[in-house]
């Protein structure tokens, strides 16, 4: 099949060799991104849904899969669109997910472990590996921020949550404590002490004449996923509307 | 001297001054109970006869902090509407240097919240194990819903290294028991770190062969919905490659699933109690003492509290005054004036019948350290407990006083 000239200057352009900028400035942009990335990822999980990241008790089957896949897929997303615009790369959530883990574990186990000796297995952080990976081949698949938004989101609260529930099965073991049947997260909430945190500032289910046939877990999955949409494209306006215009202006100004 | 060696000098004294300022500061050992406003810690919640059955235990060890805690009725209008009714009696501490193994209120079993009311008694006991060694400042808490959390009297506890190691036993419904400190911590770290490895995996795959930040020199001339595989951005065997990865990912998400299910078959949401524990006998008790309105002078020459009230007994047989408590502050009726002495005259027995006049005097530092004279706040009020007991009953009863400082 004949190729046109245009296509053959762009494949030259992409082997192009530069004198100044060669894989230094590659390994410098990844490494020092990587901190303010997983910076702002966990700040914005912070800010959304901080205690439901924090503690065990708080890992509930209302809340936590319906507030945590909004709070982390913004970022996710913002950088998404940015790496695939500018590199063609399907690693925009993957990349904010491995760089907000560092950042959570260092976090998390200096200033929760180290300094305030919370036992870490009651405040892991939760990972958002796995479901990046598949938000991330989902674009690679429809080159598509659309249909990524769409299936993308969904298929990333879903595997959000098995990836995290696996972790937190064990702590959702009935146990006997305080002449009651509680979960070991709730013997945790409340032998460890916090500070100013009263147990009834817990966020987790109470139940409600409106569940859906018991079936909490599964109303706040699809309810979560139906969020993480949203939080999706708050995250491709971060992207787009932020980041890239702003320096696309200046680039042209300049 | 040159620009460059004034700009040196002011950095390291900057850097000596923030170092002298790191490391002559304490250790912060309060809990910020003095911070919050004096008339509000007092009209809120009193603490009765709080003790602490050990002050020095080995990990592990227990100890018991028990007492009772009345809301008053003069709970302000402004905290929690008026109207407390969801609280809390916990711990402070500096985080969980201690752990908390059981609590009773009013006799039951109380592992959350409960409910509230003002006016109503709360005798509590909390069973609290050593766990981190150190000296520790340990306080009951009364926190009640829309207001925040209200600290009872605090106590040094020193925790010793235990030789014997320590561990945190909890039996599980179905009968094992595990060590709450490291429980399923080696799998959990496996797992987050295993997914970690593989979105690491994902990144090397796309970052170390494949150019990067030169790319946009092609992908800034193509359309977005485009990976660019004509011009050799994206491959076909990246795309075969990224398809292995999804399914790698998709199967170790089963085995994960396979694993929690086999290994904890029985699971359960987390749990929230709230009830109304049941009152206390006390609070059952005939009340054959009232108190008017009272008028409190505070003399800050010699931080002494003067509070002259009207008391009544309304039972038959001749009452005893035996403390004045107020937040973390208590007074003992005595005689010689001084630190957690409270003097009464003319007399603290108060004989059945008609209304006697009392006067009440406590000196003590404590009203400053403790930023309890509500001199300089919104009002100027003094509000407390006083427990009355006649023929082995006890009546606790408020007083508040309006408060008339003396500025000399």
């Amino acid at each position: 099949m004949a190729v046109d000239s245009k296509t053959l200057e762009l494949r030259a352009l992409k082997d192009k060799q530069y004198r100044w900028i060669d894989r230094k400035w590659d390994a410098v942009f990844w490494i020092t991104a990587a901190f303010v990335v997983g910076a702002a990822a966990d700040i914005t999980k912070q800010l959304f849904a901080g205690d439901w990241d924090f503690w065990t008790d708080w890992k509930d089957r209302q809340w936590w899969p319906i507030i945590t896949p909004f709070a982390i897929i913004i970022i996710g997303s913002a950088l998404q669109y940015i790496q695939w615009l500018a590199w063609r790369f399907p690693t925009g959530m993957t990349y904010t997910a491995t760089a907000m883990f560092l950042c959570t574990l260092i976090g998390r186990w200096l200033q929760w472990g180290a300094f305030v000796y919370y036992p870490m297995n009651f405040v892991w952080p939760a990972t958002m590996v796995a479901a990046a990976i598949f938000a991330d081949w989902v674009l690679l698949k429809t080159k598509s921020f659309v249909l990524t938004s769409l299936i993308g989101s969904i298929l990333f609260s879903v595997t959000w949550w098995i990836s995290n529930y696996i972790p937190m099965a064990a702590f959702l073991q009935p146990a006997q404590w305080m002449d009651r049947v509680v979960t070991v997260s709730d013997i945790q909430g409340i032998e460890y002490v916090r500070s100013q945190t009263p147990e009834y500032l817990r966020i987790i289910e109470h139940g409600s004449l409106r569940t859906f046939l018991g079936e909490t877990q599964y109303v706040s999955l699809v309810f979560g996923a139906t969020v993480a949409v949203a939080g999706y494209w708050v995250g491709q306006f971060i992207g787009r509307g932020l980041a890239i215009w702003p320096i696309g202006r200046f680039m042209k100004k300049w | 001297m040159t620009m460059r060696r004034r700009v040196h000098r002011i950095l390291w004294a900057v850097l000596a001054a923030g170092a002298v300022l790191v490391a002559s500061a304490p250790a912060a050992s309060a809990h910020g109970e003095a911070s919050q406003e004096a008339f509000l810690r007092m009209r809120t919640v009193s603490w009765i006869d709080t003790t602490f059955s050990a002050t020095t235990v080995k990990q592990g060890e227990t100890f018991t902090i028990s007492g009772t805690a009345k809301i008053l009725d003069a709970w302000p209008t402004n905290l929690a509407k008026g109207n407390p009714n969801t609280g809390y009696i916990g711990l402070i501490a500096p985080g969980p240097v201690v752990l908390l193994k059981e609590r009773t209120i009013n006799g039951v079993s109380a592992p959350s919240r409960i409910d509230v009311q003002k006016g109503k008694i709360y005798e509590y006991s909390m069973t609290v194990a050593g766990r981190r060694p150190g000296k520790w400042h340990v306080h009951p808490a009364f926190s009640v819903k829309g207001a925040g959390t209200l600290l009872g009297p605090g106590e040094w506890i020193t925790v010793e290294e235990n030789p014997d190691g320590f561990d945190n036993p909890v039996t599980l419904v179905s009968g094992g028991t595990i060590n709450l400190e490291n429980y399923q911590l080696p799998f959990t770290w496996i797992w987050l770190v295993l997914t970690f490895l593989i979105g690491l995996a994902w990144m090397i795959y796309w970052t170390v062969p494949k150019r990067t930040v030169t790319n946009l020199a092609v992908t800034s001339q193509i359309p977005l919905n485009t990976d660019g595989m004509d011009y050799g951005l994206i491959t076909k065997k990246d795309h075969r490659n990224m398809n292995w990865f999804a399914l790698g990912t998709a199967l170790l998400l089963v085995a994960g699933w396979i694993y929690q299910s086999a290994a904890f078959p029985d699971k359960m949401p987390q749990q929230i109690f709230q009830f109304a524990p049941p009152d206390p006998a006390i609070a059952s008790a005939p009340v054959f003492a009232t108190v008017g309105l009272g008028e409190a002078e505070y003399d800050s020459a010699t931080q002494t509290l003067t509070v002259q009230a009207q008391v009544t007994n309304t039972g038959d047989t001749p009452m005893n005054l035996t403390q004045f408590t107020t937040t973390t502050l208590k007074f003992a009726t005595g005689t010689t004036p001084g630190p957690g002495v409270m003097t009464v005259s003319p007399s603290p027995t108060i004989a059945p019948g008609a209304p006697a006049q009392v006067t009440l005097t406590m000196k003590d530092p404590a009203w400053e350290t403790e930023r309890l004279v509500p001199i300089g706040e919104s009002s100027l009020l003094i509000t407390g407990v006083l427990v009355f007991e006649a023929g082995g009953e006890k009546n606790y009863t408020e007083l508040q006083a309006n408060l008339t400082p003396r500025f000399e």
